[in-house]
């Protein structure tokens, strides 16, 4: 049984088919890449599966179970975590009470809160800004907190729009880290959306390729590279 | 208990055991005086925690504090029902109308809130005046008092032992996983959703809390004046509980208190001016809203952080 499932889903933002029949599975401890050029559906489709939007049609499946139509907080309940391509924090909370925040929010049984979020501000190096009102942090701050804040209780499968775009390397080898230490330790899944194809390559053993709000291929990323469409579409030109 | 909660404690003690020493030191008058400032101490911090933490900026807190005050009052004047039992029962119908008007207002951007909130304390307001037969309207209901004296000592006291316990609860409150889904809320209701917070039921919570604190203290503030009018709901009431949170600084624990007191005694010696004073403080208001949210509370941190170094 797939972690996540999206069946057939359909969004349509005036005249413009964001989405359409999309259908996509993440296998439990897959690591996922999602690609595809600027406009093609990716965030849509992450907004569709996360209960941002409720699809005009098509279903969602977690763990075999269907989340179509449900609040997001109960997605989120239900171990489907994600990350906003933009990165989102509380500005006003400093960088322990977003890590508590996101703790909170789902908090597991007999899991001490304050020693989740030590262990979390050591992992996420962020020890000298633990005190500092999120606004005040840089933009790769910013994207390892909010990575951080993802990853403070267990999910069973992690959507995460972008992670690393537009940080310095020190802080995308950290996010990588991470998400490579997730995966291992807890076998969670996770469907990354990026650009980054030295990353993609690294990380994920297949990917599918968006494009106007279409699934386009599927397969390794080496194997979509090589399709004429994919090349003409997205990439430009052969990857090397 | 948390340090937070610990060292709030600690101030909060200190202030009042000052507070309780007044008494021996001035008369009646002032006595009267810091009486009602209380009073306004607890809406404005009641407030300040629907507003100021949640960000959903109210405007019928004094409507609900009205709803305390006339159910026990209402009660005592037709039925003869005790204030013990009046206030309790104001307290929950304040706490229940709160929440069903949040659930109301739920899904309302900021502005279209503030005038829904404002159209239902006008409501309410011109019913206390229109069912007079009832609520004896403009004429007033008079109410008995607390303690059958006049003298403002015991209801000094009481306000004083109220605002404690009130301020420790919000302190508790505020520093439990409800009050990080409240700031979390006004920071962001999109990212508190999607980290799996029921934020419906935070802000319908929340608006049932700060609706029942501020019922309690219109329920005592009724049976001190002894004379309840629709006055009580009249906007100014309203402008001026959002005064004194703005001064003191907006979602600060510490910004109505030092808020409230000050401005509502400055306002009871400038009352010769009439509503001149108002107008003065809504200056004030724009003021600092443009400027800078930080309010008087911001002066006070450092000196926080130095006692507490110290220890
Ligand atoms: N809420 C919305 N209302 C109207 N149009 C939208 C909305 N969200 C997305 N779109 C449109 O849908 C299309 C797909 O956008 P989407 O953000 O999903 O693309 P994307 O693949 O994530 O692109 P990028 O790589 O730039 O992030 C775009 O044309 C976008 O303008
Ligand atoms: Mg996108």
């Amino acid at each position: 049984m797939a972690a996540l499932e999206a069946i057939g889903l359909r969004k349509r933002f005036g005249t413009l088919q964001a989405a359409n029949d999309v259908t996509l599975s993440v296998e439990p401890g897959e690591i996922r890449g999602l690609i595809g050029p600027n406009g093609a559906g990716k965030t849509t489709l992450v907004n569709l599966v996360t209960g941002v939007y409720a699809p005009d049609s098509g279903e969602v499946k977690l763990a075999g179970q269907s989340i179509t139509g449900l609040a997001m907080h109960e997605i989120a309940r239900r171990g489907l975590v994600r990350s906003f391509q933009v990165t989102r924090l509380f500005g006003n909370q400093t960088v322990r009470e977003n890590l508590l925040t996101a703790f909170h929010a789902r908090r597991p049984a007999n899991v001490d809160g304050e020693a989740a979020a030590e262990r979390m501000i050591r992992l996420t190096t962020l020890g000298p800004l633990a005190d500092t009102p999120a606004k005040k942090l840089s933009g790769g701050q910013r994207a390892l907190l909010q990575m951080g804040c993802g990853f403070m209780v267990p999910g069973s499968c992690y959507v995460l729009d972008e992670p690393f775009a537009g940080i310095n390397p020190v802080i995308k080898e950290t996010i990588l880290e991470m998400i490579v230490e997730v995966n291992r330790a807890q076998g969670a899944a996770f469907l990354v959306v990026s650009h980054e194809m030295a990353i993609i390559r690294q990380l994920c053993p297949q990917v599918t390729v968006m494009m106007e709000g279409k699934v386009a291929a599927q397969g390794t990323l080496d194997e979509v590279a090589r399709l004429p469409a994919v090349v003409a579409g997205y990439l430009g030109k052969a990857l090397e | 208990m948390s340090a937070s909660f610990r060292r709030s404690a600690v101030a909060i003690g200190f202030a009042a055991l000052l507070l309780a020493l007044v008494p021996l030191f001035t008369g009646s008058f002032v006595l009267h005086v810091l009486t009602i400032a209380l009073y306004y101490v607890i809406l404005a911090a009641s407030w300040n925690l629907l507003a100021g933490y949640t960000g959903q900026f109210s405007l019928a807190h004094h409507a609900f504090a009205a709803i305390g005050a006339y159910t026990s009052g209402l009660m005592g004047y037709h039925l003869k029902i005790s204030p013990w039992i009046g206030i309790p029962c104001g307290v929950m119908l304040a706490g229940v109308c709160g929440l069903i008007l949040g659930r109301l207002v739920l899904k309302m951007r900021a502005i279209y809130l503030a005038i829904a909130t404002w159209a239902f304390a006008e409501t309410f307001h011109i019913y206390l005046t229109a069912d007079y037969k009832f609520t004896r309207g403009e004429l007033g209901l008079s109410v008995k008092s607390l303690y059958g004296t006049t003298d403002p000592m015991p209801y000094y006291f009481t306000f004083l032992a109220l605002t404690v316990l009130v301020l420790l609860g919000l302190r508790l409150l505020i520093d439990s996983p409800l009050g990080f889904f409240m700031r979390a809320i006004k920071d962001d209701e999109l990212r508190a959703k999607s980290l799996g917070i029921d934020t419906t039921k935070v802000k319908i919570a929340v608006f049932a809390i700060s609706s029942a604190i501020a019922g309690l203290a219109g329920g005592f503030f009724g049976h001190y004046i002894a004379l309840l009018t629709p006055q009580m709901i009249d906007f100014s009431e309203m402008a001026k509980i959002v005064v004194m949170v703005v001064i003191g600084g907006f979602g600060t624990f510490l910004g109505p208190i030092v808020g409230a007191a000050p401005v509502q005694v400055v306002m009871t010696y400038l009352q010769s001016y009439g509503e001149w004073n108002l107008a003065v403080f809504a200056l004030i208001v724009i003021v600092l809203m443009r400027f800078s949210m930080e309010g008087v509370a911001s002066l006070f941190t450092p000196l926080w952080r130095r006692v507490w170094n110290w220890k």
